[in-house]
Parts: C-alpha cells; structure tokens; sequence
C-alpha cells in the first residue's frame, strides 16, 4: 500500500496451520489418564509439545514446510509413534474434502481447549489452557477460521489438496534420499513447473563448487548470521543427528546464495523461514558481498533475489541487497537504481540497524538515503559528487534532529577526506553553505578533516556509538600519523622542533580502539539481530532429542537463556572483531613508516592469525600484501615470489587488487635490479595504467608509479627526464598535501643529482628530505637519506671522508637493525669507500675493516640480484686485494665483478614463469 | 496505400473473422476503423451506408470474391486470406460453443469443443479456456489479498495451452489467430523473446487482428526491438507504427503518422483520440480540448482516453466542464479505471484530495497497473504533505513503466519539498531525459539547483534556457534568467533577457511587478552604458507606472539630462575622482 507499511502478521490459515492444528489436537486430545492414548510415556508426550511449540513460535513465515518435511520431522520426533502420528495426520487431512469438514474440524477443535470456567482441573487431566501458548495458536486459528469468506475457504480446501498431492508425489522421493542420504539430490524431483528452477540451481551450484575450488575461501560465518548459517545444518532434520551431518551443513551453507533457492525446492528438506529469518538471511548476504566483494557471484544471487521478492513484494530490503550486490561487482547503473528503490519504498525506515525502531517521526529517514548514496559515490570514486551528497546528508539529518546519521555522515566524510586526495575543496566544503565549517574557505583541506574529525568523534562519543568511537579513532590515528598538527603553513627548519607528529598520539588513538572489543564483550547479545532469536527455538529443537536435559526442566527456564547458551559461541559481532583487526592493520602501518620492520610484520602477522576470519576480503589481501614486501625487502624475491604465489591462490585476482599491484611492484623492482630496463619501464606503464582506472584516480598508486617511472629512468641513466618526472611528482605531492611521500621524493631527487655527478645540488634536496623524516618521525626513511647525505659528502672529495663516515655511522643502528638487504649492503659499501677514500687510511694495515663489510654487502646482495651494486662490491674489493697483494683473490673478485657487469649490461632471458604470467595477465 | 474500397473489402471481412473467433475488442476496433474511412461522396446516400453495413447479402457476395480483392498498389501485399471452414457437424458444436462463450460461459464453451480438430475449434477452446483462466485469476486476487499488495493468483491454465499451442506450432497446423493466443500465453509466462517472434508471424500472416499488434507493442519497450522486428508491409503497420511510436515517446513521429492515416480513416474516432493524446504529450492543450469536443460530439458515451481529456480540463482549471465529464461518465460506467480517473481529478481540483485518493485508489484497485493513477495518487499524497506515501505511489508508477516523466518529475518533486535538492536532482534529470520538452521539468530542475543548499547558478542557468527555449507558458525561465545573471554580475546577457521578457509581457498584455522591474533595470542598465536615448525610452515608460520606482526614474532622468548637457564636465568628474 502506498506509504503504509502492510502489518506484517496477518494471520492467514494454511493446510500447514491446519494440520498442526491437528497435531496439537492430538497432543491435548480430553482424556483422563495422564499420558493420553497414543503416547507410551510423559517424555515422548512432552517431546511433542516441544516441537509444537517451536512450530507455532514460527508462524509468521514466508514459506511454511510442505506436508512431507513436517513428515520427516515427524519422523524425528514420534520415534516409535512415527507412523501413527503421520498416518493420523494425513489421513484426517485427506478426509477434509468438502467446505462442511473444516467447519467441523474447527468446532472440534474448539473442545479441545478449556473453558474459561474449566480453570479448575484435576492434575492428571490434559486440558489446554486458552491461555497457553499452543491455547493461542489453536484460538488464533479458529477465530481466522470463522473470519474467512466462503470464497476463502475453498481456497483453503484447495490449498489442502495441493499440500497433500504434493507429499504424496514426494514420497517415493524421500525414499530415495534416504538411502543415499544426501540433501542435495535433485534427481528426485518430480514436479515439471519446478524442472527449470532445478536446472538452475545445478548451475549455480557447480558454479560454487567450482569458485570453491578454484579459491579456497575461508568459511565466512560471523556473529549475527551465524545462527542462521548454523540454523541450516540444525534443521535439516536427518536420521542421524551425527556430527557427520552437520559437516554437510557447514558445506552447504558456505554456498550461501544458493541456500534460498532451496527453499522452494519441495524436497530441500529446509524447515520454517519466519520473516525474522529472512532479514537476518540478508543481513548474511551483506556481509558476505563486502567479505568476499567481487569474487561473490553476482548473478546467483541476483536470481535468488528476484525469487524472494516475487515471495514477498513487502520486504524492500531485498532492494538493499541488490543494491550491495550490484555495488561490489562495479555496475553503477544498477547500484543507484536500487539504492534509491529501497530508500523511495521503505523511506529508510529499515535501512539500518543502529536506528533506534523507535518511530519518532512520520517523516521517514531519507538521510540515511543521502548518507548510502554518498557512499556508493565514495566507491565508484566521484569523489566529488560523494561530497556534495554527504554535505546534503548533514544538512538533512540536522535538519530532522538524527544525530546518529550525523554522526556516521562526518565519518563518512572524513573517511572520503583522508582517501582522496583533493587539493581542495572549495566550492564543496569551505562554501559558506556548508555546515560543519563555518570557519570560511581560508582552511586547507587537512585542517578541515581535523576539524570534521573532531567534530564527529565528539558527536559519536555523545551518542556513546562505540563502534564509531573506535573508527573514529583509527582514523584520527591515521590522520595523526602522517599530518602535523597546529598551523600546518611552513616547513622550515626553524621550527621543525615544534612541529612533528607524535608517535604516542598515535599509539593513544589506536590503543583506545581496543576499548570496544572489552565492551562488547560485557553486553553481550545487544546487538544480535532479532531475526536470530526466533531462530532460536528451532535450533533448540535437536537438544531435547539428543538429551533429554533440556526437555525435563525446561519449565524453570525461560526461553531466553537456552538460546543465549547454545546460539552464541562468540559474543563479538564481526563487526567489531573487523574494527579491532583493522587497527592492527593500522599499527603494522604505522611501524611501517616509523621505520620498525620486526614491529610492523609482528602486527602484520597478528592480524592474519586472529582477525581473518572477520576480516573483509580487501584488508585481508592487503595484510598479504605487507607481509609479502617485507619477505621481498628482508629475504629476497625468490621467497617472496613464492609467497604471492599461496597469495594469489588465495585471493582472486581481480582487476585492481592490492595482490595485483604488489605483483607488478615486486617485478619492477627486481627488474632494476637485474638491469631489465625494458621490463621496468613496462611494469611501471603498466601500473600508472592501473592508477588512473575508471573508478577514480588513486593517489597513492600514481605516486608510486612516477616515483618508480623516474626511478627507471635513473636506472637508464637519463638523469634530466628523471629530475623531470620527480621535481613534477614533487610538485604533486606538495599540492596533494602527500607529505610523507615529499619525503621519499625529495630523496630520490639528491639520488639522482648524486648519480649524475652533481653532489652539490643533490645536498639541498637530501637534508631537506631529512626534515621532512624528522617532522614526521620517518626513522627508516631518514637513516637512508643520512646514507645518501653521506654518499653525497663521499662524492665531494676525498677530504670529506671523515664526515660521511661519521654521519654512516650514526645511522648504522637503524640501517642494520630495521634496513631492508638493499639499504644494508649500500651502507656496507659506503661504509668501505669511505674508508677507501681516506687518505689517513691504510688498506694494509687493517684489510678486515674494508674486506668485511664489503662481503656482507655481496652476500646480502645475492638474495636481491642486484647486479649493479654487487659489480661495485666486487670490484672495490678486487682493489682492496690488489692493494694487499694477494692477486688470487684479486682475480677472483675482479672475474665476479666482470660477470655482474656483464650481466648488468646484457640482462639474459632467462624468464621464470611468474613474470611471464604477469604479461600474459596484464 | 491500397485504396479506399479495398480497405473497406479487408476490414469488412477481418470484423466477420474475427467476431467469429470471438475476438471482440479487435473487431470492435476494425469496426471503429470500417466506419472511419471517408464515404466515397459520390456513392455516398444514407440509405446506402446503413443497407451496406447491416445486410448479410453483401457480405456473401464479398465472400465469394475474397481472392480478387488483393488491392492493386500491391502494398499491401497481404489479402484477406480464405479461412478454411469447419465442417456443417462441427459448426454446429461450434455455434454452440460461441454461443456459451458470448454468455461468458468460457469453460462451458470449452467443453463442447473438447473433441473438435478444426483450427477455428481449436482456437475457440483454447482461447476460452485462456479466458476462464483469467477470470478465476482476477477473483482469486480480489479473494486472496486484493489488487494492492501481494497476490500469487497465476493463470492456471497457462502450462497446459502452452503445450498445446507450442505442439500445434511445432507440427506447422496454426493459424495466424492461435499464433496470437501463443504469443500472449508466452508474455504471460515471461518468454517475451519467444513470445515477440510469434506475434509477428501472426500480424504478418493476417494484419488485421489488432489484439495481435497491442500484445506486440507492449513487448517492444525501445526503439531498437522495434527496428528488429521483420513485419510485413501493409497498412496496419502504419496504426502500429503511429501507436509504438507514441509509446516510445517519439511524439511528432506518431503524429505524423496518425496525421497521414487520417487521410484515409477521416472520421476514425480511434485516430482522433491518438492525435489528441499525441498533442497532449506534446503541451498543445487547446487544441487537445477541441478535438476532445469533437470527439464526445459524435460518440458521447465514449471513456477510452477520456482521462486525458480530464487532465487536460485539470490544467485549464475548467471546473464545470470537469464537472460535466465526471458526471457523464459515471452514468456511462461506473467501474471503469478512466472514470475513476477522472472523478479522482475533478476532486482534485476541488482541492479535496482525500476524496480524490479514494477515487484513485478505486482505480487502482479495477487495473493495478494503471499507471496515470499512480502517479496522480503521488501528486495527491504531495498536496496532503505526506511526502513518504508520495514517493510510494511514483515509485510504483515507474516501476510499472520507467518512461514515466510525470512519476520521475514527481519524485524529484518530493525530495526537493523535504529539503534534498541533490537528491532529488537525480529524479529531474530522469524526467527531463524522458521528457526535454516540457518547460516545467526544466524549471524545476533549474529551481533545484537555485536552491540555497547548492546554489550552483551555472546550472540552474542552464536549465533555465533549455526551459525558454520549449515554450514556457508561465514565463519563469526568463525573468529567472534576467536575475540570475545579474546576480552573477552578468549584466548584458541580464538586460538581454529582461528585455525578451519585456517584449513577451508586453505581446502577452500582462502587468505587474516583473514589468517594473526589468524596466527599472533596463534603465539604470543603458544609463550607466551610456545609451541615454534607450535608457530615456524606458525611464519615461516607468513615469507611468506608481511606487517608489517613479522617484527613481524621474531621477535618472534628471541625471541624464544633466549628464548630456555638461558631458565634459561629467567627463572630468569622471577621470578625476
């Protein structure tokens, strides 16, 4: 109906209403011994009531069993009663075959229950209490009963015959499975309307089955979905509940999107879905599509989709997840569509879940359209329309008093802030429209994210949305580890004291992410869906057969506890578990950059081992990605080669991932290093190519690609172009506000002036990429620019020796300590020319002081195969032998000299597969 | 196109054939189309006309000289082709059977037909059974939970005709009538691309059935399925052609089409209320109204398309001839959607929109895919303030048809009343895109992007000259232009269009304050230009007007007076400050 939403439980009668109506007759039939006719004693009796009970909890359903799965449950339950009680019940159904039957089935049914007056009864007399549960189902019933037209209860009787032909058809089929005991059997169909839809399933499952393979995923179960992931394996009610089943289960609902279709199938043998269980089924969906993004088949699920929406036209939320499904396999057009779908039906109403129900306004909450679509802008990479929308968003949510969408819309916002690179943002942000910054245009885009930052995290704190504390909190970790604080305006060395960023500021902020998980752990199940609760009786339903624990004091337990018992092995949403991982994520970065490998691959590794379960499939990959360049930086490329190798598998490779671009990364870099200059400049091509996608210019991706671009270029020994392509990449970095990039760049400019012979104009740029590190605490970044500060000094003359020699030694514990093989093996070999080029130095007198280092370079070097450094090792050590007088030696180094030099200048093909697979790929 | 009276021979036969196969409503329309082809005046006596139309001779006689009646153009190179006949014993079940059919008795007329073989018994059977099918759907639905929410009523016959009809086509023993039947028993089911093949077969071996031709047009949503389609040359296409195209909004090409058809079918209702649907897409209101006029003149108790003729009547606020029409047509019949329809708008311009949404509602109800009441019930839902429900109801009109420019107009609508101009901005430029000749879309765009959330006055510039440019009856475009730009410090391209303006105002004999203000500008404009003499032109047309801006203009006037008679001194003034 246009703008009302339809009450959701309008009791309907159906043949499945009907024939637990017939249960529960059975179950309280009047009689006079305690233990009435057909049961054998007070547990089997009791059993039964269970499990009406669980079948009238879930009446609300969208899609009721058929008659033969109440059968097989029946089955489960009567034990020796079986066949009595199927033939009791299919029979009375079959005897109902003219509109006159139902009236009196349901006049019995009305004596069944007690009068109002009968309240006083003898204690082994079974009476139902009117005001029992199973006294009100049988009440609800009848008064839908009387209310029917007579148009409706032929329908009924129609339905009847349908519900019990079709058990019928299905019987030899049940036969059939059980003797192979597989659920998923499709043989057995018998119905043709339902051949096509089969067919399709088939496909999808083998389509599954075969991603299953090709990618071998990690089960992705997370805390509110896992009670209905684990609701599947539980009532699929087989012969033998033996752990052997419920391994079938976990198989089988890791094809989530398959899992619906069953549904429909009459013979997939899947129990009661109640309204609850369809939207916590989609809420599974939806973390799945962002666990998996893109490797999450699109067109399966849309199929299943469509079904559930033609089944219930009323849940809009399916809109939702199309919109999701859509969203992560790129497809715009789509996206925007349903987005706005979902929100003009439901009016935000149900879009999202940390709305309290509370209907406090007729309004609707169309901010919350506002805050998804800027978002869905945020992802396709409009970055600016993203920010127009989410301003539009604040307003709105102002405006309506939704200080939770607020709150969110600033995250949102700082999050787009932080990502993008804008040089600015007036005429979006600073206009005087805006609302957050009334400040005026005069702020630069940072202080603006600071003060956004601030804002929204006040705002989150208020509103004590913990898990938006904690994001908040990262992301002004983030924002506090590559920005300095306070006025921002000038870098000059004057003030550089005063202006850093502060580690522990930083480590503060991530620390208090750590709050969350503690918090969560104390309340427990506040934040599981709903959806799981009615979930809950069924998957209760095994206990009673399994033990009859639960089944004998059931009655001083209240239903509530049981559920929390066995439905909750942990009680830390995904969510939350994904906000604590990525702060560890955050940490291995931040170590990163302060220059601590050991700590950087620690929390690296922390978080592959605890947190990859919640995690989404992007921040696993990059983990990956990290400890994959840490292998390549400390071990050499052969290992790391052979870890991406396990990485790929793992991950699909998919057009822009972080695997891919590591990949192209790790190839460029051994490309200079064994002088394949031609690769180098491919690879590079081939990832500025990957940095300026369709989605939006990645800006640390096309830093990197022209810092590896005039990095080629120095190889090739064009020094103009490739000042060139770094003083522009430095203009860019500069108006980005990319500081922490400035500082590599900077650096790689002294390089280049160094290499082509100009110390003198590299020395500026060299201790200006000092003052960059010490602002921002780059340890790692500034022990190398100290060694190029050296090189250069070296490379002024012989007399400035000494100082190079004393600058080297004071970096000496950083590069040795946290320095990648390259960094190491260059400061042994500065260390050596320094000792070389100094005239109070003699060889003779102390070879080991110059041979030492100089070995250890060559042996570092040989993981790398770095020809060019290595021919320099060989050959200042063939010097060092010449000077000593021992020609063997000297021969020898000056033959490996001669063959790295060679090498150097003829790079042999001799191809290994991954890099062959690269250009097939690419 | 063939002639005249080989039409006439075609159609005359075509009624016969297919009252005969109980197709009602497609020979209700070649019986609209028969008794529009323009009378030969030479021939033409009353007494003739009503002797040719009613006597059953004439037809014998036509019967017989069906082959030779293949119009010499050679056009239309399809002729009515010779149906084989079944069998005397068999025509007789047959009558039965067409009999119980006429009484709505479809499964009774079924039955009698269970062992018949003929392809006209087939057909009739199939068909009836098609049509018991469908009304037990319709009750089920008004059974189960009603038009408006959820209903799984499917046709239960479906699955079994399928069969059939796909054997008989398979074993090449269809006639072109039972390849209709298939090809609405496939759209049913969904196989639309199955479904567009044979209902081209069909109208390709017998035009005439223009059940055939509608079931095809509602499968061709875009102008590329329509350019695939392999049909035959004749003139049926041409009302085919003429009614896609408007479907497909490509209004002037339809128009044409009807316009040339016209010549032939003079006094065909039909066409007549497709030009003046044509012409109301296309804003030509008045002269929609007229051939509406018409149009009841001669055939008063008609209700198709007489909702557009009321919403015509809602824009020209024409309350007692809304009145009128309401009037009229529920005396006709009650419980059709159109008359619904048009009750709903006489209400709504009453300003009484709760009566009106149940009046759109009861449409609703008879045909849920209705789609104008959809979105007139959203437009209601908007004057109520309940914007949610609004968005509701022009959601559901665009889902049934996203071509929709009124239901995406009002959507846009909506948002941009709870204060979401760029959201709603998504909207307008829906309904522009389906719609870029309305001036109301565009100015609500415009005026979106003029909000003071966006303030993007480039924009709203924009709009607002695409909006000038198709015939802006309310005038906004201009003046909003004329402000915007001198806002913007533009101040020639201002005085431009405050001058067009100007001249539209005075064309259009208005007055008010807009007059006085773009003079006002106008003035200072030249003066501080230096054009006195306009300048003088437009102060001196101010003198005439009361209010402050008299003062004002005397004043200038004073000044420039000065100014022209001590230029040199004002020069130095000037220079010198």
């Amino acid at each position: 109906m246009a703008g009302v939403v339809k009450a959701p439980g309008a009791f309907a009668i159906t043949p499945h209403k009907v024939s637990v109506c017939i249960l529960v007759n059975i179950y309280a039939s009047p009689s006079q011994i305690s233990v009435p006719f057909p049961f054998s004693s007070v547990s089997q009796h009791n059993r039964l009531g269970l499990y009406l009970l669980a079948l009238t909890k879930s009446c609300d359903d969208i899609l009721e069993p058929k008659l033969d799965q109440l059968i097989n449950q029946l089955r489960e339950i009567g034990g020796l009663l079986d066949h009595w009680l199927t033939d009791h019940v299919t029979s009375r159904l079959s005897s109902l075959s003219s509109p006159d039957d139902l009236f009196n089935f349901f006049n019995e049914l009305r004596e069944t229950l007690g009068g109002p007056d009968s309240g006083v009864m003898e204690d082994d007399q079974v009476i139902l209490d009117p005001n029992s549960n199973l006294g009100m189902f049988l009440r609800r019933c009848i008064l839908a009963f009387n209310l029917l037209t007579f148009e409706g209860i032929c329908h009924l009787l129609t339905n009847i015959g349908i519900y019990c032909k079709e058990a019928i058809s299905s019987c030899s089929s049940y036969e059939l499975r059980r003797v192979d005991d597989s659920g998923n059997d499709f043989e057995s169909l018998s119905e043709d309307e339902n051949m096509d839809l089969n067919l399709v399933f088939k496909k999808i499952n083998e389509e599954m089955e075969a991603r299953k393979r090709a990618t071998e995923q990690v089960s992705f179960h997370l805390h509110l979905p896992k009670e209905l992931s684990t609701l599947v394996e539980d009532i699929e009610v087989s012969a033998d509940p033996k752990s052997e089943h419920n391994d079938k289960g976990r198989e089988s609902s890791s094809y989530a999107s398959g899992e619906l279709l069953r549904d429909v199938d009459p013979n997939g043998g899947v129990f009661l879905r109640t309204n609850w269980q369809i939207q916590g089924y989609l809420m599974e969906q939806a973390d799945a599509i962002e666990k998996h993004g893109s490797s999450f088949t699109l067109n399966a699920f849309e199929l299943t989709l469509r079904q559930l929406q033609k089944l219930a036209p009323e849940l809009h939320r399916v809109h939702f997840l199309r919109y999701l499904n859509n969203l992560y396999h790129d497809d715009y057009f789509s996206a925007l569509e349903n987005l706005l779908r979902y929100f003009d039906y439901s009016a935000g109403t149900e879009g999202f879940d940390f709305v309290p129900p509370a209907g406090c306004n007729s309004f609707g909450r169309y901010e919350i359209a506002l805050l998804c679509l800027g978002m869905m802008h945020f992802h396709f990479g409009h970055p600016k329309k993203a920010l127009e929308v989410l301003t539009e968003a604040v307003r709105v949510s102002q405006q309506h008093s939704n200080d939770t969408c607020l709150a969110y819309t600033l995250a949102a916002m700082c999050n787009l802030l932080s990502e993008i690179g804008f040089s600015t943002t007036s005429g979006i942000l600073g206009s005087p429209f805006s609302p957050m910054i009334s400040v005026g245009t005069s702020l630069s885009v940072q202080q603006q994210l600071f003060v956004l930052l601030k804002g929204s995290l006040k705002r989150a704190e208020s509103l004590k949305l913990k898990q938006l504390v904690a994001a908040n909190h990262l992301a002004m970790a983030k924002f506090d580890l590559t920005h300095v604080q306070r006025p921002l305006l000038s870098f000059g060395p004057k003030t550089s004291m005063k202006l850093r960023t502060c580690p522990i500021i930083v480590c503060k902020e991530l620390r208090s992410g750590y709050h969350l998980i503690s918090e969560f752990c104390c309340e427990g199940s506040t934040m599981t869906a709903d959806g799981a609760f009615s979930t809950a009786w069924l998957k209760n339903l095994q206990k009673p057969m399994g033990s009859l624990v639960l089944s004998q004091d059931n009655g001083s337990r209240n239903n509530y506890n049981p559920f929390l018992f066995f439905t909750q092995p942990s009680s830390i949403p995904g969510s939350v578990m994904q906000l604590v991982g990525s702060s560890y994520l955050h940490r291995a970065t931040a170590w990163e950059i302060y220059g601590s490998a050991p700590l950087a691959r620690a929390n690296a590794l922390v978080y592959a081992t605890c947190f990859a379960d919640a995690s989404s499939s992007s921040d696993a990959a990059l983990v990956h990605v990290k400890l994959i360049q840490h292998l390549a930086v400390f071990k050499g490329y052969k290992e790391a080669f052979a870890a991406l190798k396990t990485a790929e598998e793992k991950f699909l490779c998919v057009s822009k991932s972080r695997i891919l671009i590591m990949k192209l990364q790790l190839l460029h870099e051994r490309a200079l290093h064994r002088g394949h200059l031609k690769l180098a400049q491919q690879v590079c091509d081939e990832l500025g190519v990957l940095a300026s996608s369709v989605t939006a210019v990645d800006m640390e991706l096309k830093t990197e690609a022209s810092l590896r671009h005039a990095r080629t270029l120095l190889a090739a020994k064009q020094f103009s172009q490739a000042a060139a392509v770094a003083h522009s990449l430095f203009c860019m970095c500069y108006k980005f506000n990319l500081q922490v990039e400035s500082a590599t760049v900077l650096l790689l400019l002294a390089e280049i002036h160094m290499k082509s012979g100009n110390a003198v104009v590299g020395l500026p740029y060299a201790l200006a990429s000092l003052s960059y590190c010490q602002t921002f605490n780059l340890d790692l970044l500034r022990a190398s620019a100290t060694l190029t500060l050296a090189e250069l000094w070296l490379s002024l003359g012989s007399n400035h020796a000494k100082t190079a020699l004393t600058l080297l030694h004071g970096a000496f514990p950083m590069i040795l300590g946290h320095g990648g093989l390259e960094l190491c093996a260059r400061a042994y070999i500065t260390e050596a020319k320094c000792y070389l080029s100094d005239p109070s130095f003699s060889v003779s007198k102390n070879p080991e002081l110059v041979l030492d280092p100089l070995r250890q370079a060559a042996d570092e070097l040989q993981a790398l195969e770095h020809h060019e450094l290595m021919a320099e090792a060989f050959y200042l050590m063939a010097i060092v032998f010449d000077k000593l007088g021992q020609p063997e030696q000297r021969e020898e180094a000056a033959c490996s000299f001669k063959n790295h030099v060679m090498s150097l200048d003829h790079p042999h093909d001799v191809e290994d597969p991954i890099q062959s697979d690269t250009l097939l790929n690419a | 196109m063939s002639s005249k009276e080989s039409c006439r021979i075609e159609l005359r036969t075509a009624i016969r054939q297919l009252s005969d196969r109980c197709l009602y409503s497609a020979s209700k329309w070649a019986a609209e189309q028969l008794v529009g082809i323009e009378q030969d005046p030479a021939k033409f006596t009353p007494s003739n006309t009503r002797f040719q139309r009613g006597s059953s001779s004439i037809h014998r006689r036509f019967r017989t000289n069906e082959i030779t009646s293949t119009p010499p153009t050679g056009v239309a190179y399809v002729s009515t082709p010779v149906m084989e006949e079944d069998e005397a014993i068999h025509g007789d079940f047959y009558l039965l059977a067409k009999s119980y059919f006429d009484c709505r008795e479809y499964r009774r007329a079924a039955h009698v037909l269970r062992d018949q073989t003929g392809k006209k018994s087939v057909f009739l059977r199939c068909y009836s059974l098609y049509l018991a099918g469908e009304k037990r759907k319709e009750e089920e639905m008004i059974e189960l939970e009603g038009p408006l929410g959820k209903s799984d009523a499917v046709n239960r016959e479906l699955v079994s005709l399928e069969r059939e009809l796909a054997t008989l086509c398979k074993n090449n023993t269809i006639d072109p009538f039972g390849l209709y039947l298939y090809g609405l028993v496939l759209k049913e089911k969904g196989n639309e691309n199955l479904a567009r093949k044979v209902l081209v077969e069909s109208v390709n071996s017998y035009p005439w059935n223009w059940s055939a031709w509608s079931e095809l047009q509602s499968l061709c949503t875009t102008v590329d399925i329509l350019n695939g389609l392999n049909l035959s040359n004749h003139w049926m296409k041409e009302f085919f052609l003429a009614s896609i195209y408007q479907e497909l909004r490509m209004h002037n090409e339809s128009l044409s089409k009807y316009e040339n058809l016209q010549g032939m079918f003079t006094f065909s209702n039909y066409i007549q209320a497709q030009i003046a649907k044509a012409r109301y897409s296309l804003r030509e209101f008045e002269q929609v109204e007229v051939i509406f006029e018409d149009l009841l003149r001669n055939d008063p108790y008609r209700l198709e398309d007489m909702d557009t003729y009321s919403n015509v009547l809602y824009t020209k606020e024409c309350f007692s001839a809304l009145s009128y029409l309401a009037h009229r047509v529920i005396m006709t019949d009650k419980y059709r959607p159109e008359s619904c329809c048009i009750i709903g708008n006489y209400y709504s311009l009453k300003g009484q929109h709760e009566k009106s949404v149940v009046y759109f509602r009861r449409a609703l109800k008879l045909n849920k895919n209705y789609l104008s009441a959809w979105t007139l019930m959203g437009h209601e839902y908007v004057e109520m303030k309940n914007t949610p429900a609004a968005v509701d109801a022009y959601r559901r009109a665009v889902d049934i048809n996203p071509r929709d420019y009124r239901a995406w107009y009002g959507l846009g609508q909506a948002y941009e009343m709870m204060g979401m101009p760029h959201y709603a901005l998504h909207y307008f430029r829906k309904s522009v895109f389906f719609q870029p000749i309305d001036s109301r879309l565009w100015i609500a765009m415009a005026q979106c992007y003029e909000s003071e959330q966006l303030h993007m006055l480039e924009e709203a510039i924009k709009c607002y000259k695409r909006a000038a440019n198709c015939n802006d009856t309310e005038a906004i475009a201009l003046h909003r232009l004329a402000i915007l730009h001198r806002e913007l410090d533009q101040p020639e391209e201002a005085a431009f269009y405050y001058k067009k303006d100007l001249e539209r105002m005075e064309a259009e004999e208005r007055e008010g304050p807009n007059i006085v203000e773009a003079l006002m500008f106008l003035a200072t404009h030249y003066k501080t230009q230096k054009k006195f003499e306009e300048a003088e032109v437009y102060c001196t047309r101010l003198l005439d007007y009361t209010g402050p801006e008299r003062e004002t203009a005397k004043s200038l006037l004073r000044g420039m007076r000065i100014a022209q008679s001590g230029f040199p001194s004002m020069d130095v003034e000037h220079f010198h400050p």
